[in-house]
């Protein structure tokens, strides 16, 4: 058994939390007492919207803020979905929400097709490279299950998808109200071939971390018996006792002389391994830095060149200092140089270079105060990402992905 | 047991982030299940430097006697720091007021208590075992989690958190509660503690123990609840699936005396944890969200 991440992506009223209480109730994921909760009394409906609405000014006002979390097994895996809002204006939760999906459910109501928020979802996907992509085409009952609906959509998100370079993105008609093709085929949908939502997860990957380049971003440092033991993840590639392995950004060279994994020894830590190292080296090692082999070291630069999706009220500015956070290390930057905005409607990249506002995307230029140890994302996504800070708010303001 | 390398993976990540980003973190401890795994965690995670955390124990003077001596016992065993800060003393000292009643609930006094330990002590950083699948504002709640000077959660303002990049970056009387097994269900702690040979309190396991039926949930008989007449007492075997204070935790009729016992009992259950044993969740809808805005865990 293993876990799936996915996000559901969908305008207010497309059907979005009756979807994801279709699936816990179809899969036999919700106890007694939670279904009983939801049920009104007065009418008698099971109102599976409610099972995801948790905070109170949402269940007022029937819409999703902030991004809920929800669980749910099937026979093949642990499901654990993201529950995020549509709205353009929250579009900073969804990129949250987002950033820890393995898979992405864009849902449209067949009653209004591709709008200017679905764009925004796929925007989003691409940003931050979310490889499988299911469109729901819900509501399938309120428009007599017509072929011709869903073909058209279909059309229209693909020139969506074309424009962005999302590859196999999956249809589903579904009506998650009644059930149609969400955890059991529908024989009202015949001239449908395709499978149901429930598969299509059921057949998803979460992305494996690489394992031919070793990369190990240090968090914790202790110093004893003439060795520095150092805690992290090897969140790409494998390492073995004896390896010589470069310390960066620019520290020179050490010798692996243990590794434990939990509380045991082990001759080789790979991707996906919490571990410790001891490294025997004359060269200092701190928290932040990463540990690569010399064949392929990071890049260690003062300059990132890097896409960002703005997260904060405040616009960005470029006189402003800001925190960069890579991994487990922090330094002051300038962002020096705005390239190109990212045109939400076209996806073009735009020569407007004034200010990049609340979610807005733009490809920019960062320049450092320390110099930094990374790789470009598309490469080693863990050592490829980073957030922006604002120095006086603290509030976590951009979302980086490196080029 | 894939998903659970995955779960213990990102937990311990999470234990090691707070390591270097705050200067006095601590474990908020309480005796059950869900602060025994993550002290197992955090000694996994900092093998063999040893954790650089102490644990917090938020006393309500209406424990489980069982709970406490396993506690002791605990820190004993793996040399921990324990501080314990008591909701006796500052009723005792008229800070607050017991509610008193029947069952008289001491939940939501442990806010004060909690929120003076950490000015106290300078404590940063809590680390806390709540999980999202335990309840509707908890899903919603970030790994870090700010809290104001007051230790109020703002939860229609909470800072984006991306991949699993941590910003704990507070201002001066701010500090962050932590939840490194957010995304980890009942199934999955019980299925960990069964893997990892993890030692839990006696009152997770089937024992005998006389109760009242309260509402339909069966209450332990203990010198902190008023017994009356009405009151039908009865012996039961059961066990517990949360471990809180004696006034509000309910236990649940059990014949499993094994984790093995207790994994099938839960893949087999209808209702849901908090549902079946907490009495102080149902008194509104937006209980818990209420409770967390004033600094509650
Ligand atoms: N006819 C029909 N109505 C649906 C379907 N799915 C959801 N709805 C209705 O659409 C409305 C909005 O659904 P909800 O799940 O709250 O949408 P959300 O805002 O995306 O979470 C509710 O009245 C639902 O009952 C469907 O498949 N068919």
């Amino acid at each position: 058994m293993d876990i799936l991440r996915f996000i559901t992506a969908g305008n207010i009223d497309d059907g979005k939390s009756t979807l994801i209480g279709r699936l816990l109730f179809d899969t036999g994921n919700l106890k007694q007492d939670v279904s009983d909760s939801i049920v009104n009394i007065e009418t008698n409906n099971a109102n599976l919207a409610f099972i995801t609405d948790g905070l109170r000014s949402e269940r007022e006002q029937g819409i999703t803020i902030d991004v809920a979390y929800k669980y749910f097994y099937t026979s093949e895996r642990k499901y654990i979905i993201i529950d995020a809002p549509g709205h353009l204006q929250y579009t900073k939760n969804l990129v949250t929400g987002a950033s820890g999906a393995d898979a992405m459910i864009i849902l449209i109501d067949a009653c209004n097709g591709v709008t200017e928020q679905t764009r925004r979802h796929a925007l989003i996907a691409s940003f931050l490279s979310i490889r499988n992509i299911v469109v729901a085409i819900n509501k399938m009952d309120a428009v007599n299950y017509e072929e011709t609906v869903f073909n058209t959509i279909k059309k229209n998100f693909q020139n969506t998808a074309d424009s962005l370079l999302l590859d196999s993105v999956i249809y589903v008609p579904i009506s998650a109200l009644i059930g149609d093709n969400v955890f059991v085929n529908s024989d009202k949908i015949a001239w449908y071939s395709g499978d149901t939502i429930m598969h299509y997860l059921n057949k998803f990957q979460p992305p494996l971390m690489p394992d031919n380049i070793f990369r190990f971003p240090v968090q914790i440092v202790s110093f004893s018996n003439g060795m520095y033991i150092c805690l992290g993840t090897v969140v790409s590639g494998i390492v073995s006792v004896g390896d010589v392995v470069e310390i960066s950004p620019e520290k020179g060279k050490a010798k692996v002389i243990n590794i434990t994994i939990g509380f045991f020894d082990s001759e080789t830590a790979k991707a996906g391994d919490f571990a410790c190292l001891y490294l025997s080296t004359i060269n200092p090692v701190e928290v932040g830095d990463v540990i690569s082999h010399a064949i392929d070291l990071p890049i260690c630069s003062h300059e990132i060149e890097a896409k960002i999706c703005w997260l904060e009220e405040t616009p960005l500015n470029t006189e402003m200092d800001y925190y960069l956070q890579i991994n487990s290390k922090d330094t002051l930057c300038r962002i020096s140089i705005i390239k190109h905005k990212i045109n939400p409607e076209s996806f073009h990249e735009e020569d407007n270079k004034t200010q990049v506002s609340i979610n807005e995307f733009a490809k920019v230029t960062i320049t450092t105060n320390d110099m930094m140890s990374f790789d470009p994302f598309s490469l080693i996504p863990s050592t490829g990402r980073a957030i922006l800070i604002n120095t006086e708010t603290f509030y976590t303001c951009a979302a980086v992905i490196i080029e | 047991m894939n998903h659970l390398n995955t779960l213990e993976r990102e937990a311990i990540h999470i234990f090691r982030e707070v390591a270097w980003q705050f200067t006095k973190p601590v474990i908020l401890f309480s005796g059950g299940k869900d602060s025994t795994v993550l002290v197992h965690l955090a000694r996994k995670a900092f093998y063999p430097i040893g954790m650089p955390f102490s644990l917090l124990h938020i006393d309500t003077g209406h424990n489980f006697p069982e709970a406490l001596s396993f506690r002791d016992k605990l820190v004993k065993q793996f040399n921990l720091k324990l501080t314990i800060n008591s909701v006796q003393e500052a009723i005792t000292a008229g800070t607050v007021v017991d509610v008193g009643g029947k069952i008289p609930s001491r939940n939501v006094l442990q806010s004060h208590t909690l929120m003076k330990a950490i000015l106290t002590n300078g404590f940063d950083a809590c680390i806390g075992g709540g999980r999202r699948d335990e309840e509707k504002a908890r899903a919603k709640e970030r790994i870090f989690s700010i809290r104001d000077k007051n230790g109020g959660w703002q939860p229609y303002n909470q800072r984006p958190e991306l991949w699993n990049i941590y910003n704990g970056m507070i201002h001066e009387g701010e500090n962050v509660r932590v939840f490194p097994i957010s995304n980890w269900s009942e199934l999955d702690v019980w299925q960990y503690v069964l893997r990892e040979d993890i030692e839990l309190p006696s009152l997770y396991y089937a024992h005998e123990r006389q109760c009242i039926r309260y509402n339909g949930k069966l209450l332990a008989v203990s010198e902190y609840i008023n017994i009356d007449d009405t009151d039908k007492i009865i012996t039961a075997n059961v066990r517990y699936r949360t471990v809180g204070d004696m006034t509000c935790t309910a236990a649940i009729e059990s014949t499993a005396k094994t984790n093995e016992g207790v994994i099938e009992e839960i893949i087999n259950a209808t209702v849901s944890e908090r549902g079946q044993t907490r009495l102080d969740d149902n008194i509104s809808d937006a209980g818990m969200e209420d409770r967390k805005m004033k600094g509650y865990f």
